[in-house]
């Protein structure tokens, strides 16, 4: 279809219940548009949303043969699949249809000045009519999908998200970069809340991996290169420094997990005989049994450091902002633990906020009630270590009695020590994976899409992309899965057709658009004998960074072509009464 | 400045049932106090707890001075035997510092 068709369009402006006609005169509007090009029909709803008003509009596009709506609005984020659906419902191609936001552009923006807030309306809904009446109709593109799943990493979360997919029936290969899986909690003792050894849950979950005929484990090995697009990922792995392995996958998890903190020679005392971190605090409760000995030495008194390597605002160097949210947790289930190997220890807490939140809270309790001593310092006013004669002491300042400073003899400073992200430059290089400020790598969206990441297809989940407890990982790692299961499963993907394409006549090859992608979807190809830019469409997000770059104006993006651009601006360039 | 002693708290609990856990700080203690002793129970207990032994025993006359009435205790929110843990200091300082026999 070109411009030169004679279109019928309708437009529907939205009062939104007052959100938009409070400040845009809806009446206005319809009466500025009206007149436009093939426009054949023009309403106002209340509520452009509501069945009734979706009903109505079914009806017209269908009884007046609408090819092509423009609704203006609230924002197409709210509501842009809504009316694509109910453009389908009607028979209309839903990428025929408009979405022009005059809510969140337009009445909320605007509220010092109605004219101004109409003028504007009017000149968007303009904008939206020419757009829609170059449309064509366009259809999604459909992706067969390989129903195989990477998982990188063999801790907690990657064998636990191995285990969902291949109960979905999905092959799984887990590439694990150590000699053995576990990842961290395979080193650790009791754990919170049940006092399950964090050995006993990896032997278990890598026995079950074990048992799996649709699970590959390969210890030993790593990523070395990754292509493909969502659906069809092929990676190549290194395995034992030798062998290498091509995979056919069609969606990876990255579970990479943490590392702890390691405090710097002289924080808090790190350096002295007698001051370890928790996870070394942690394997000696496990090694002990009956009584609590530090080289031999029967332990009376514990110090425990709170948010080493966490909550930094002072550190001029890489400092950690964020919570590691499971330390105090663990520090005062290690105090609980300390209790019981040796009631009559004396155990002080030295923290900055308290939070073993959630149902860990009655941990805190028990501490308190075990006799347990809580002391709350500043990060301005951190507690002193020093080693004097052999003996080990701690200064710190006590709100509760009004601020007197307190000399601690004790006989361990125990750091509890954060999280920090496990530095992996390599894969991180393979995987083209962003990572946030922080250094864990980034969801999308820290509520609505937890586990996606900027690649269709990559997820993430556990402590790979920030602090958690042991459940909070397993939780994400199966919100990963099913992200995994549901794209795999139904055997295709349905992309959004709003993609680059190239007119083969018009290109000459010159690269300048392949330089200019950043998701990697544009390549040379050969069509029928010339050298032109291929587009992939399952990698190309429709941004159009190629078009402009373009010397010969040979790529346009669907839905937003170089001429539907242009009748835009023009429509939006005219005086709007 | 004020030294911790681990065999502090051990010893005052050693036969008495001293409990101070619950305390929430909040001073309740102090402002019904009719006699107006001088030093917070809740600061007293904090001593015992952190081991503070010198700081307790600097307060013995205020241990002593208690009248044991209950007020403080039948208004704590934290339900902390206030006057059974005074008893249980009267009875470690009785021990360990007159080296009073018991008969």
């Amino acid at each position: 279809m070109t411009d030169m068709t004679e279109r019928k369009l309708g437009v529907y402006i939205c009062h939104c219940g007052g959100n938009i006609s409070d400040y845009v005169n809806v009446e206005k509007v319809v009466d500025a548009v009206k007149g436009e090009p093939d426009v054949v029909t023009v309403k106002t709803n209340i509520f452009t949303c509501s069945d009734a008003a979706q009903q109505d509009m079914i009806s017209e596009i269908q009884e007046k043969k609408l090819d092509g709506i423009v609704i203006a609005s609230c924002s197409p984020k709210l509501h842009l699949n809504t009316f694509r659906a109910m453009a389908e419902r009607a028979g209309l191609n839903p990428y025929q249809y408009t979405q022009v936001n005059i809510r969140e552009q337009c009445s909320w923006a605007h509220t010092h000045s109605k004219d101004a807030a109409t003028d504007k309306a009017i000149k968007l809904v303009r904008a939206g009519i020419a757009r829609t009446g170059l449309s064509i109709p366009l259809s999604r593109l459909r992706v067969d999908t390989t129903p195989a799943a990477l998982v990188i990493g063999a801790g907690v979360a990657g064998l636990r998200a191995a285990l969902a997919l291949s109960d979905m029936g999905i092959s799984v290969h887990i590439v694990e970069l150590a000699e053995q899986p576990g990842g961290m909690v395979g080193k650790w003792g009791e754990m919170f809340p049940n006092g399950k050894k964090g050995s006993e849950i990896i032997d278990s979950l890598v026995k079950k991996v074990r048992q799996r005929e649709n699970i590959n484990l390969f210890a030993n090995a790593k990523i070395i290169e990754k292509s493909g697009n969502v659906g069809k990922f092929s990676v190549k792995l290194l395995v034992n420094g030798t062998d290498t392995i091509s995979l056919i996958v069609g969606g990876i998890i990255v579970a990479t997990g943490f590392d702890p903190y390691a405090p710097l020679s002289g924080e808090f005392g790190f350096g002295l005989y007698g001051v370890i971190t928790l996870p070394e605090y942690e394997e000696l409760l496990a090694q002990s049994a009956g009584s609590l000995k530090y080289n031999g030495r029967d332990i009376d008194t514990v110090t425990y450091m709170y948010c080493v390597g966490s909550r930094e605002h002072f550190k001029e160097d890489n400092p950690h902002a964020y919570c590691s949210r499971y330390c105090c947790t663990a520090g005062v289930h290690a105090a609980l633990r300390t209790a019981e190997l040796r009631p009559e220890a004396h155990q002080f807490h030295l923290f900055r906020d308290m939070r073993t939140y959630g149902k860990y809270e009655v941990l805190y309790d028990e501490a308190l009630e075990k006799g347990s001593v809580f002391l709350r310092y500043e990060e301005s006013e951190p507690p002193e270590v020093t080693l004097e004669d052999g003996s080990l002491k701690v200064r710190v300042k006590d709100r509760l009695t009004g601020g007197e400073e307190i000399e601690i003899a004790t006989d361990l400073v125990v750091l509890v020590t954060g999280m920090v992200p496990r530095a992996n430059p390599e894969l991180v290089n393979v995987l083209k994976l962003p990572v946030g400020k922080d250094g864990f790598f980034n969801e999308i969206h820290p509520k609505l899409k937890p586990v996606e990441t900027v690649i269709d297809g990559l997820f993430i989940s556990g402590a790979a992309q920030g602090p958690k407890t042991l459940a909070e990982s397993v939780a994400s790692s199966m919100a990963a899965s099913s992200k995994v299961g549901a794209l795999l499963l139904k055997g295709y993907i349905d992309l959004e057709p709003l993609v680059a394409k190239v007119d083969p006549d018009l290109c000459v090859w010159c690269g300048a658009c392949e330089q200019a992608c950043p998701y990697g979807a544009v390549q040379r190809i050969n069509c029928d004998g010339k050298e032109i830019a291929g587009i992939n469409p399952v990698l190309c997000k429709g941004e159009g960074a190629c078009v402009p770059v373009c010397p010969k104006q040979a790529i346009d993006v669907e839905g937003y072509t170089n001429k539907q651009i242009e009748s835009m601006i023009e429509a939006l360039a005219r005086e709007a009464a | 400045m004020l030294k911790t002693d681990a065999q502090f708290v051990k010893c005052v609990k050693a036969d008495t049932e001293f409990n101070a856990f619950a305390c929430i700080n909040c001073g309740s203690c102090t402002a019904l106090c009719p006699l107006g002793i001088d030093l917070h129970p809740r600061t007293l207990f904090r001593y015992v707890l952190i081991g503070a032994r010198d700081k307790v025993l600097q307060n013995t006359g205020n241990i002593y001075s208690c009248l044991l009435c209950k007020m403080c205790e039948d208004n704590c929110p934290a339900d902390v035997p206030i006057a059974e843990n005074i008893r249980s200091l009267r009875s470690y300082i009785n021990r360990d510092v007159f080296r009073l026999s018991r008969g």
